[in-house]
């Protein structure tokens, strides 16, 4: 079983210089993002698995899989809490 | 017997021209509510329609409102939008994404018609003005001597309006102390001002030393045209410089802001961006281009502001 995240279709994203900010047009609130931030979520546009979205960000950044994978697993939590993301079992 | 005929301008054939249009059945009603209209000197690219009654408003929908802010209650779905103001029964409803509003407004509103078509009515044309492609934002304009335009964004205590007449009185040409709508123009984004007095406080009167201009008993404050204050009008601009405003006693300063601070900082000065899910591509889009556009700073305000010279100038050369 593989659990892969998404956008939530309520979200929309705006980008300026790597950073920026989320809007949730259902719960109306909005959220600013750091440039990795930024980055997972261009990666969310598709469903993703947690090692892809852990491959992706090694991809853009020299950072080594453990690190990724924390940042990934931490930010993921962060959207959860926010209702920024779905997550679907396959 | 039927009149002459003439020759139809087939080189002219039959336009609408853009702007605010009211209708009323009531032609008295229209001819009050038309010189406020007027006065905010708005050409939206496509027009937009205010059709005002006399009447009962319909009850509150069950449910709170998807966003309020002093006075006026908004509650937004598929369907369209509903505004409502708490000074007088008075609402409106927007179809869909529809460039009309159906505005009913009770004889308690008619009493206070000054004071509906500030606060009520202006939302109403916020909300029409989204669907002709012009988004609200909460702020003032400004272009300095040297032709670069400024946003200054900020709460209703920011000192947005004092520094907008002190713009005024230090010959720069100031569009609004605080109703703008950003407007798509190319590749960049300009901002429109709603025509109407820099309205100032007693604290913002005693700063710039300004003991004329004209009484707004209802809102407890003063207004000046930029012309009264030495300054221009400036009905739009493009703008370079943002400056996030806050008033501080020390000395006027500029600091940095990052381009996610800015972003959201426009965010939280452009509340319907949230509201109507429709609109917010386009409104978010917008900013986001603005963001781009312009350098971003925070600006405290100080006394040393309202001393001989220009203050802003040498401080963002």
């Amino acid at each position: 079983m593989t659990t892969t995240f998404r956008r939530h279709p309520d979200l929309r994203l705006a980008a300026l210089d790597g950073e920026g900010v989320v809007l949730h047009l259902g719960s109306r609130k909005y959220f600013t993002v750091s440039e990795t931030g930024v980055a997972i979520l261009d990666l969310l546009e598709q469903p993703r698995a947690l090692d892809q979205l852990v491959a992706g960000l090694m991809e853009r950044y020299d950072v080594d899989a453990a690190h990724a994978d924390q940042s990934v697993r931490a930010f993921l939590d962060r959207c959860r809490s926010a209702g920024l993301i779905l997550e679907s079992e396959s | 017997m039927p009149g002459a005929r003439g020759v139809y301008p087939l080189a002219i054939p039959p336009v609408i021209q853009p702007g605010i249009h009211v209708s009323s059945a009531d032609p008295a009603l229209a001819a009050a509510v038309l010189p406020w209209v007027a006065a905010l000197e708005l050409d939206p690219p496509a027009p937009v329609t205010l059709e005002i009654v006399v009447g009962t408003p319909g009850p509150d929908p069950g449910e709170p409102p998807t966003f309020s802010q002093p006075h006026l209650s908004l509650w937004t779905d598929q369907r369209g939008a509903r505004l409502t103001w708490d000074g007088a029964p008075a609402e409106a409803l927007l179809p869909g994404t529809e460039r009309r509003a159906r505005v009913t407004l009770s004889p308690a509103a008619l009493d206070r018609l000054d004071d509906c078509c500030r606060v009520f009515l202006l939302g109403v044309v916020i909300l029409l003005l989204r669907r002709a492609g012009w988004h609200h934002v909460h702020a003032a304009t400004a272009i300095d001597p040297k032709g670069r335009g400024w946003l200054f964004a900020g709460n209703a205590m920011a000192g947005k309006s004092t520094t907008a007449a002190w713009c005024a009185t230090r010959g720069w040409a100031v569009g609004t102390d605080d109703t703008a709508f950003l407007a798509a123009a190319g590749s960049h984004v300009e901002v429109v001002a709603a025509r109407g007095p820099l309205a100032l406080r007693d604290g913002g009167k005693a700063l710039l030393s300004r003991p004329d201009g004209t009484p707004l008993p209802s809102r407890g404050k003063t207004g000046y045209r930029p012309e009264d204050l030495g300054g221009r009008w400036a009905p739009r601009i493009r703008p370079d410089i943002i400056a996030f405003s806050a008033v501080g006693s020390g000395a006027t300063h500029v600091g940095p802001i990052s381009p996610r601070e800015t972003l959201a900082a426009l965010v939280r000065w452009s509340a319907w961006v949230l509201f109507e899910p429709s609109l917010a591509d386009e409104h978010l889009g917008l900013l986001s281009s603005l963001a781009g556009q312009t350098r971003s700073l925070r600006l405290t305000l100080g006394p040393d502001l309202f001393a001989p010279g220009d203050r802003l100038m040498e401080l963002v050369p």
